[in-house]
C-alpha cells in the first residue's frame, strides 16, 4: 500500500487492509512475509469496524498457528523465539472466558521481566557500586527475553493483561500491572511524555517521542498522577506537529484514553502499510467512543 | 539506563593497553609496504552545498571500487531528529553517494536504515531532510527494521551472540556502504562506520532499542557485525560531526572532511585520529583489527594529511583518557603522504 488518503475515509482503509492480506492469512509490514505485529493491528482494526469476515478468521488462524510451545509468539514465522509480540497476540485473541492459547500467552507474559530488575543484575550492579536507576524497584517488560524493560513492550503487556487477565491468575496479573504502571511512571521524561524508555542517558534529560507518549498514556488510562498530567499536555503539543499516520494515531489513542477529544486531522496522510491504516481506524473508533483495547 | 555494555564499553585496561600499543607501534613497529596497508582517503569538504557527487566519485575511482551491474546499499545513520543538532548523516552526502555509485554503473542503489530508537523511520527521514534532498526518495528507501529477515551465523563471535537475524535487503546487497556521521559516543568513545552497522539489525525482531546487542556487549557486537557483512565500504560524513555527549545529545562540531575507504577499521581509526581520539583505546577497533589498522603506520593515508584536518572533538570525562596526547601534528607527520618521496 503506498498512497495518499484523506484521514477519514474509513471504508477505503478497511478495503486497503483486506487487500494487503497474504495468502497465509497474515499481513506484512511493507508487503512481504506475514509478521505478528501488523497482523494483530489489522485484525484489531477490522474487528473494531465490525468487519468479521472469513478473512478475519483466516488471520486469527494464522496467529493461533504461530504460537510457540512455550506459550509465546515470535515476531515472524522464521524467528524461533517468543518476544514482546506475545502481548499483541493475546490482545487479538479476545476476552473470551476460555481460550487456552490466550491463557498460555498470558502465562508467558507473566514470566517476563526486564533483566535489570532481576536479583542477579541488581546484585551485580550493587557489587560494582553502580548508581541506582530511575524506577528501581519497578519492573516492566522487555522486547526480548533476557534484556531490559522498555516503554513499548510494557505498554502492550499491560494492555494485554488488562484485556485477558481478568480471566486468569487474577492476583498475579494485578501485581504485575501495578509494577508495570509504576515502571512507566518512573520512566517519564522530565519535560513530559515518554521516549523509548531512557528518560535520562548518563544523567542528561532525554526528550519524549510522540508515539511512545501516546502509547504510555493509553496504558495508563484511569491513572491520575503528575506524570500523566504533564504527558497529556505534551501529547497535545505533539499532535499538531506530527504528520505520520501511526504517530498521530498513537497520540489520539492516548489522549482519547483520558477523555481528551482531539481535532480530527484535516490534512492528508501518506499511508505506507497496513499498520498506518489499522491505527488510523483504531484511533477513529476510540474517538468515536469505542473501547478498542478493552480492559 | 545502565547496562553491561556501558561498563564493557571502555575499560581502564583498554586505555592502558591502547596507550601502550600506540607508543610501541608509533615508535618501533616496522613500516609495512604501501601495498599491504589499507588505503583511507581524507577529503576536505567545507560544506554540504559543494560538488559532493564528483568528490565522492573521484574517491571511489581512487579506491578502485567496481560496482558495474552490482546492487549497492547506502546505509546512512538516522537516529533521532533535532533541528539544532548534527545527529544524522546529512542527506546531501547520501544523495551525492547515490549519484556517484549510479554514475559508476551500479545496477541498483538503495538507501536503507533501521534506526534504533524511533519506530517511524519514514517520519524520521522526512524530518532529517531526506525527502527534500533525494529526488524520488520514497521509491529508493527500505526500512531495514521492517524488512523480511533471514538468520545468519556470526563468523567471528566476540560477543555472546552466535547468530543474528538480518534484513534480506542487506543480505542481498553486493556492497553495503556505511555512511555514518562522525560522532563521539557516550558508551564506546566514537561512533563511525562500524558502529553504524547496528542499523542493519532489524528492530522488527529485536525491538527499539536493539537492547540484545547491549547485553551481548556493544564493542563485541560492533566487531561481530563488521565481520558478518564483509562486502562493505565506508564514507564518513565529517563535514559537521558531533562532539561531547554523542551520539544524540552532543553538540555540532565542524571537521570539514569526508573520510573514505574499504577497510572500515582503518577508516574509523583515521576518523578517531582526526577527532583527537586514540584509536588504540577504542575497544571495538582492537577487536576487529587484523592488520594493525588502528596504528597510523598501518594505514596508507591518501588525500589530506591528518595533521591538516585534525579537529579535536570534546570528549565526555570518562573518555578523556582516549585523547591523543603530545604534538599531534608532529606525530602524524610520519603519515603525511606529502612528506613521502
Amino acid at each position: 500500500m503506498d498512497r495518499t488518503k484523506p484521514a477519514d475515509s474509513g471504508s477505503a482503509l478497511v478495503s486497503s487492509i483486506l487487500a494487503g492480506q497474504n495468502a497465509d492469512g497474515g499481513w506484512g509490514y511493507q508487503g512481504g512475509a506475514s509478521w505478528t505485529e501488523p497482523t494483530v493491528c489489522a485484525l484489531l482494526a477490522l474487528q473494531t469496524t465490525g468487519c468479521l469476515t472469513p478473512r478475519v478468521e483466516r488471520g486469527i488462524r494464522w496467529l493461533r498457528g504461530l504460537q510457540r510451545p512455550d506459550g509465546g509468539w515470535p515476531p515472524q514465522p522464521s524467528v524461533d523465539q517468543s518476544t514482546w509480540v506475545t502481548a499483541l497476540a493475546v490482545l487479538a485473541l479476545g476476552g473470551q472466558p476460555r481460550d487456552a492459547a490466550r491463557d498460555r500467552g498470558v502465562a508467558w507474559l507473566l514470566g517476563q521481566t526486564g533483566r535489570e530488575s532481576t536479583w542477579v543484575e541488581k546484585l551485580r550492579s550493587a557489587l560494582r557500586g553502580e548508581k541506582v536507576e530511575t524506577g528501581a524497584g519497578t519492573t516492566g517488560w522487555p522486547w526480548l527475553p533476557g534484556t531490559a524493560a522498555w516503554v513499548t513492550p510494557t505498554v502492550f503487556a499491560l494492555l494485554a493483561l488488562e484485556h485477558a487477565g481478568s480471566q486468569v491468575e487474577a492476583g498475579a496479573v494485578r501485581a504485575r500491572e501495578e509494577m508495570g504502571r509504576a515502571f512507566l511512571l518512573a520512566r517519564a521524561c522530565s519535560g513530559g511524555g515518554w521516549n523509548h524508555g531512557g528518560a535520562r542517558a548518563l544523567g542528561y534529560a532525554a526528550p519524549a517521542y510522540p508515539e511512545t507518549t501516546g502509547q504510555a498514556l493509553l496504558a495508563l488510562r484511569g491513572c491520575q498522577s503528575p506524570e500523566v498530567s504533564k504527558a497529556l499536555a505534551r501529547a497535545e503539543q505533539f499532535l499538531p506537529l506530527s504528520r505520520a499516520p501511526q504517530t498521530v494515531s498513537w497520540l489520539r489513542l492516548g489522549l482519547a484514553a483520558h477523555g481528551r477529544r482531539t481535532q480530527r486531522t484535516e490534512g492528508k496522510f501518506r499511508f505506507r502499510g497496513v499498520m498506518d491504516a489499522a491505527l488510523v481506524l483504531l484511533a477513529d473508533a476510540a474517538e468515536g467512543g469505542a473501547n478498542v483495547f478493552p480492559g | 539506563m545502565s547496562f553491561p555494555d556501558e561498563r564493557r564499553g571502555l575499560r581502564r585496561r583498554d586505555l592502558l593497553c591502547g596507550g601502550a600499543a600506540t607508543l610501541l607501534l608509533g615508535s618501533c613497529a616496522p613500516r609495512r609496504k604501501s601495498a599491504d596497508r589499507p588505503r583511507v582517503s581524507i577529503i576536505k569538504a567545507a560544506s554540504y552545498s559543494g560538488e559532493l557527487a564528483g568528490t565522492i566519485r573521484r574517491a571511489l575511482r581512487e579506491h578502485g571500487v567496481q560496482v558495474s551491474g552490482k546492487r549497492v546499499l547506502l546505509k546512512p545513520n538516522l537516529v533521532e531528529f533535532d533541528p539544532g543538532a548534527a545527529i544524522n548523516t546529512h542527506p546531501a552526502v547520501v544523495y551525492a553517494a547515490l549519484e556517484a555509485f549510479r554514475s559508476l554503473g551500479a545496477a541498483q542503489v538503495r538507501i536503507a536504515e533501521g534506526p534504533g530508537h524511533r519506530r517511524n523511520t519514514w517520519e524520521l527521514a522526512e524530518a532529517a531532510g531526506y525527502f527534500e534532498a533525494v529526488p524520488g526518495f520514497e521509491s529508493q528507501f527500505t526500512d531495514l527494521n521492517l524488512d523480511d529477515v533471514r538468520r545468519i551465523s556470526l563468523p567471528h563471535a566476540n560477543s555472546t551472540l552466535r547468530e543474528i537475524y538480518a534484513p534480506q535487503t542487506a543480505l542481498e546487497a553486493d556492497l553495503i556502504v556505511s555512511m555514518p556521521k562522525m560522532k563521539t559516543h557516550h558508551w564506546v568513545g566514537a561512533t563511525l562506520s562500524m558502529k553504524n552497522f547496528f542499523g542493519l539489525v532489524p528492530g522488527g525482531v529485536y525491538g527499539w532499542p536493539k537492547n540484545v546487542l547491549h547485553w551481548a556487549g556493544i564493542p563485541e557486537c560492533i566487531a561481530d557485525l563488521h565481520a558478518a557483512f564483509p562486502k562493505h565500504f565506508a564514507i564518513v560524513d565529517g563535514i559537521v560531526g558531533m562532539e561531547g555527549n554523542g551520539p544524540i545529545q552532543g553538540t555540532p562540531k565542524t571537521a570539514g572532511v569526508l573520510v573514505v575507504g574499504s577497510d572500515m577499521v582503518a577508516v574509523d581509526a583515521t576518523c578517531c585520529r582526526i577527532m583527537g581520539i586514540d584509536p588504540a583505546g577504542v575497544r571495538y577497533l582492537r577487536l576487529a583489527e587484523r592488520r594493525d589498522q588502528t596504528a597510523a603506520p598501518g594505514v596508507q593515508q591518501i588525500g589530506e594529511p591528518i595533521a591538516a584536518v585534525v579537529t579535536p572533538f570534546r570528549l565526555l570525562p570518562q573518555f578523556r583518557a582516549l585523547r591523543l596526547s603530545g604534538d599531534l601534528s608532529a606525530k602524524e607527520k610520519v603519515d603525511d603522504p606529502r612528506s613521502r618521496s
